[in-house]
């Protein structure tokens, strides 16, 4: 890697691996030693995620649900990772990359990677899978990121030039996440044929997922399991009692409630991995009453965060400030006053805005986490100052494309993204199609393109300080907390560490543990 | 007129010719109504499958491939005419066809129900005819608490209780469900024991509740007290006479219970994670799969009306006077 | 009218008179139990949650801190209620359709047969489950959802009762005799039906308490921060393993609400008989 850039991400990366040291604190023995078994006779084990449907795939552009992520992962490779909690892109099919104006990159492939098939990995592989996000019908997820490809070109049999529509620092960490994994060229229907660290046995849409090891995989003495099975147990309790009592190994996606049930059972361990994961309240701007900014600061300051994070997460959520960037993030603007639960401003507030006695409805669902506990809340500490939250909790089940952003005051939830920019421009910016609360700040879409392109990092963290006091002020969501990523699984299964993207280490874990007995 | 006993072949053979036919009625009109609402469902499958990312282009696109673009009537014609065939369709959802995903979870959930049933209607009617037999002693009054404290619980706290207790605690048998091909005959047994134990206890309690209920009705007509006036043994009243006159509601009643036993084990598939038929049903709600809801839902039907069949065929055997 | 009642109860066996004081105890805490609430239900009492018996919360707390007593008062309201119209709503539908089944016969029956018979064998809380996603969830839908799958249960039942009775000589004599069919059904029919029935009814409203309990779990049920008496359990599933009383209260709450039921039926089904 040369080039000015990679001073600057070695910097960014080394500055977030102390931000998260810190903050991503493991319950494990083990959890950050390095996981490199080289007696690679390890285990057979059955891992358990949340999620599945009949619509479970092996199609990584259309991954969508946890059980998805975690699948492409041991089937499939990137061209960068994200392995550990600096959040840094780290080489993976990629040997190295560079760019000058950030506008076109080079990728440089590792030489000798196999598919499952022994067909040879070459530019070919990575352009096919890059260029097919911009079919409308194969349905990719990453369908507008991907439209910042304004091209993507084989550069010989081993090389890749990407060019950008403008100037972004943060594609190696765009291409680590599983939608942007490589298939085979020409794999229209891709069929788990890979270069990751495991093979296919058996896929069961909605059931099961079987992989055995790749004994050919191209990282020297990885994978050290045999075998995974994957599973789903949507059931939060079941999912726990599988653990207990020995039928899986490892789980994801635990309620807080539950870890003191792991805490107690002796051959069991906790992974709490602090996320930017959240679960806000929004409030419509482009309708009233909702639009009232008295309305905005009211609710901003009915909330008790320490509650919420007591009750709700048992103390393991991080408070939140009404803006997306987590104290943990290197970005943090740690100078913006915490809003907190204020009763008498609020009320002020909301006389203010004259909706007093009003009865307002509130969504929330499943579909959120947390969200309808949230909202009992609102309506408890509502009622002290004259606001009339009305709680309607609504089913899971298609509450995203009815009830999220439909209504002036509804829950929204937004996973963990790579970047500060990925976020913001994802649900801030005030074109963006997720704008959740459909608010408007000409100066902060300024900042947000201003901050991508700019190249020195103390600026740029001024540039995203800004940004987070204007969506803390004026944007008309209220973030209570950021809530943490728990795993949990049996002690002889080691080498688990937090990755804030998702639980199981990202969705990484299975190139990366082993098995003790 | 035709002889005794061939009239009530004949009748049944009637009778059956003429379920067939009602069977198909009733099969078209739970395909309208399941037609019916899941229009009032927002959303559409394109939508649901790609999600909150999904941009108006690629929504438009998968409309287009997986046909929703043509009017929801005639979708469901096609399907209709193709059922008719014997063709379930296909899922755009699943990308296979419609039999193929129900292949594979068909027989778990008629094994479930057939073991569950295997143990929960023995059982059944031996507490319901010995409760209603000893009336007012102390076996009926423990039989009674006991059936009405099971029903009294919640199916997912008895089922919870079940997986702390056995699995959890005791480490005998698996908390969830691992049904898989693979798998030998006692590994199976052993992972649905626990779904089969609880499914049963939620169906025993009302099975032999209304066992007893029609029984003790029939004991208290005059012609039992006729019979026992004549001196022919109580056991034998009990088998000839009460138990054919019992016999219809009784059998009624089971076959209810027992067609709960596949669309209703929704919360026993969840808790146990099973591969059943009732959670692909929420599935393809949630998913909007149309082809695959109407064909779980054209299974439960009919599993409930072969069960209705053989309750009214039973009934007719054993009671002389509708047999006539 | 209350003299009577007493003496019923009265002549009732004990285990009649446990069923009588259970429902009426569940009668009151439903329709009084919310006014004599120690706090509001949606109200965070406490830091410590799933705690204990103590002076200012006789129940302990809930997963969020809130205080069970108050919220189990409430839940019964809700729970009782529900349970006891939509057990009487699907009572009186079904058993108007089964008498008008056995009576008509034909055509009649066949077409009531099949459209009971639609409904049935969609599973019910998977129907419930679509048309919340379709209509949102409200208290009225709950009860329409809850009495709609009991109805064609109960028609089964009330049809096989009534046919057997259709086909018996007296309900023939008074036919010969020109008596119609409202007179069949009210005088000849339904007096000799009416035991099972409420056994039935018994056991409808005990299904009931329990599908909801079932919806429940399935994310369906009265809106926040209220809660019905199966909302409770599941909520407090949690607390199970520690033995939490947030989740023992309302289980033991539903276990005698039924159970009581169920005694009081059955003492009234001998009563009646004898």
């Amino acid at each position: 890697m040369t080039g000015s850039i990679i001073t600057r991400r070695a910097l960014i990366g080394a500055g977030i691996a102390g931000g998260a040291g810190l903050a991503a604190w493991s319950l494990t023995r083990d959890g950050g030693a390095p996981s490199s078994s080289r007696n690679g006779s390890g285990g057979n084990i059955r891992v358990a995620a949340p999620s599945a449907s009949t619509a479970d795939t092996l199609d990584p552009a259309k991954g969508g649900l946890s059980t998805d992520y975690v699948r492409h992962f041991m089937l499939y490779n990137g061209l960068t990772t994200i392995d550990d909690g600096s959040l840094a892109p780290h080489p993976s099919l990629a040997e190295s990359w560079e760019s000058t104006d950030r506008v076109t990159w080079h990728f440089r492939l590792r030489k000798g990677v196999r598919f499952h098939d022994g067909s040879e990995l070459t530019s070919a592989d990575v352009v096919f899978s890059l260029r097919r996000h911009a079919v409308p019908a194969l349905g990719s997820k990453m369908a507008t990121i991907a439209e910042q490809f304004a091209s993507v070109r084989a550069d010989g049999r081993h090389g890749v030039t990407i060019e950008l529509t403008g100037a972004n620092a943060d594609l190696p960490t765009i291409l680590a996440q599983s939608h942007f994994l490589i298939v085979k060229d020409g794999a229209d229907k891709p069929d788990g044929n890979g270069t990751g660290p495991f093979r296919l046995q058996q896929f069961s849409p909605g059931v099961r997922t079987l992989v055995v090891k790749n004994g050919e995989y191209w990282y020297p003495g990885r994978p050290a399991l045999n075998s995974i099975e994957l599973i789903s147990i949507p059931d939060e309790v079941s999912r726990v009692n599988a653990l207990l009592s020995g039928d899986v190994q490892l789980v994801m996606a635990l309620n807080p409630r539950s870890t003191r049930r792991i805490e107690n059972a002796p051959g069991h361990d906790l992974m709490i991995t602090p996320s930017s994961l959240y679960t806000d309240l929004i409030m419509r701007q482009d309708t009233m009453p909702t639009g009232n900014p008295h309305f905005v600061q009211a609710i901003k300051h009915l909330v008790d965060r320490p509650l919420v994070n007591r009750s709700l997460f048992r103390n393991t959520a991080t408070i939140a400030n009404d803006h997306p960037i987590p104290p943990f993030h290197p970005f943090y603007n740690a100078e913006i006053p915490q809003n907190t639960l204020d009763l008498d401003k609020a009320r002020w507030h909301l006389q203010q805005s004259g909706l007093s006695g009003v009865r307002l409805p509130v969504y929330a669902s499943q579909a959120a986490e947390g969200s309808v506990d949230m909202a009992s809340i609102m309506q408890e500490f509502g009622s002290r100052v004259g606001l009339n939250l009305a709680v309607n909790r609504v089913p899971a089940d298609g509450y995203w494309s009815t009830h999220w952003m439909r209504h002036p005051l509804s829950f929204g939830n937004t996973n963990p993204r790579p970047t500060a920019d990925l976020v913001f421009s994802l649900f801030y910016q005030s074109s963006a199609d997720w704008n959740e609360s459909g608010w408007k700040d000409e100066r902060f879409d300024r900042l947000l393109v201003e901050a991508r392109g700019e190249p020195d990092d103390l600026r740029r963290k001024d540039l995203y300080g800004e940004m987070q006091r204007i969506v803390h002020d004026k944007c008309g969501v209220m973030i209570p907390v950021f809530i943490s990523l728990i795993d949990a699984f049996d002690k002889r299964l080691k080498g688990m560490r937090p990755v804030p993207l998702g639980g199981f280490m990202g969705y990484r874990f299975s190139e990366y543990v082993r098995w003790e007995d | 007129m035709a002889a005794q006993g061939s009239s009530g072949v004949k009748n049944i053979a009637k009778i059956v010719a003429k379920r067939v036919v009602s069977a198909f009625i009733t099969l078209f009109l739970v395909s309208a109504v399941i037609f019916t609402i899941s229009g009032l469902l927002p959303g559409d499958a394109a939508q649901e499958l790609l999600g909150q990312s999904a941009t108006q282009e690629q929504v438009e696109a998968l409309r287009e491939e997986m046909g929703l673009n043509r009017p929801a009537l005639v979708r469901y014609g096609d399907w209709l005419t193709a059922i008719v065939k014997g063709d379930p369709g296909y899922s755009y959802v699943a990308n296979m066809p419609v039999s193929q995903i129900i292949s594979t979870r068909l027989p778990n959930t008629l094994l479930l129900a057939a073991l569950a049933t295997l143990v929960s209607v023995p059982l059944a009617l031996l507490i319901g005819i010995t409760a209603a037999i000893r009336r007012g002693t102390t076996v009926d009054r423990s039989l009674n608490i006991l059936t009405l404290s099971l029903v009294a619980m919640p199916e997912f706290l008895i089922a919870t209780l079940f997986v702390l207790a056995f699995s959890v605690k005791l480490l005998w048998l698996p908390s969830i469900a691992l049904v898989s091909p693979e798998a030998t005959w006692s590994e199976t047994m052993r992972s649905i024991a626990l779904p089969v134990l609880s499914l049963a206890v939620v169906v025993v309690a009302q099975m032999a509740r209304m066992t007893r209920a029609a029984v003790a009705d029939q004991l208290d007509r005059p012609y039992v007290e006729m019979a026992r006036l004549k001196g022919v043994p109580f056991p034998r009243i009990v088998l000839q006479h009460v138990m054919p006159n019992a016999v219809g509601p009784v059998i009624n009643a089971m076959a209810l219970s027992l067609s709960y036993l596949m669309g209703g084990a929704i919360i026993v598939e969840t808790i146990f994670n099973y591969p059943g038929l009732a959670s692909l049903m929420v599935n393809a709600v949630t998913s909007r799969d149309m082809a695959l809801l109407q064909s779980c839902a054209m299974i439960f039907c009919a599993a409930y009306l072969a069960m209705m069949l053989v309750a009214d065929i039973v009934a007719i055997l054993a009671n002389p006077r509708l047999r006539a | 009218m209350i003299s009577r009642i007493a003496s019923g109860v009265r002549t009732m066996p004990l285990s009649g008179q446990i069923g009588f004081g259970l429902v009426v105890f569940w009668l009151l805490a439903a329709v009084f139990g919310p006014v004599v609430a120690p706090y509001s239900v949606g109200a965070f009492v406490d830091d410590e949650v799933f705690a204990g018996l103590s002076a200012s919360f006789p129940l302990g707390t809930d997963y969020l801190g809130r205080d069970v007593l108050s919220r189990v008062l409430w839940g019964a309201r809700y729970t009782v209620f529900i349970a006891l119209a939509a057990a009487m709503l699907a009572v009186f539908i079904g058993t108007s359709f089964a008498l008008l089944a056995s009576l008509r016969g034909g055509w009649t029956d066949e077409l009531i047969s099949r459209a009971m018979d639609t409904l049935i064998s969609i599973p019910s809380k998977i129907f419930a489950l679509v048309l919340v996603a379709a209509f949102g969830s409200s208290l009225g839908l709950l009860l329409v959802i809850t009495a709609i799958t009991y109805v064609p249960g109960n028609f089964r039942i009330a049809r096989a009762l009534a046919m057997n009775l259709v086909a018996l000589d007296f309900v023939q004599v008074a036919r010969a005799r020109g008596e119609g069919p409202v007179h069949l059904a009210t005088r000849e029919i339904l007096p000799n039906m009416i035991h099972p029935l409420l056994a039935d009814m018994g056991l409808r409203f005990v299904f009931i308490v329990l599908l909801l309990s079932g919806l429940s779990f399935l994310g369906l049920g009265v809106q926040p921060p209220h809660a019905d008496l199966g909302s409770l359990v599941r909520e407090n599933l949690t607390g199970l393993t520690e033995g939490a009383l947030a989740i023992i209260v309302p289980a033991i709450a539903i276990a005698t609400l039924t159970v009581g039921a169920n005694l009081l039926i059955d003492a009234l089904q001998k009563g009646g008989r004898s």
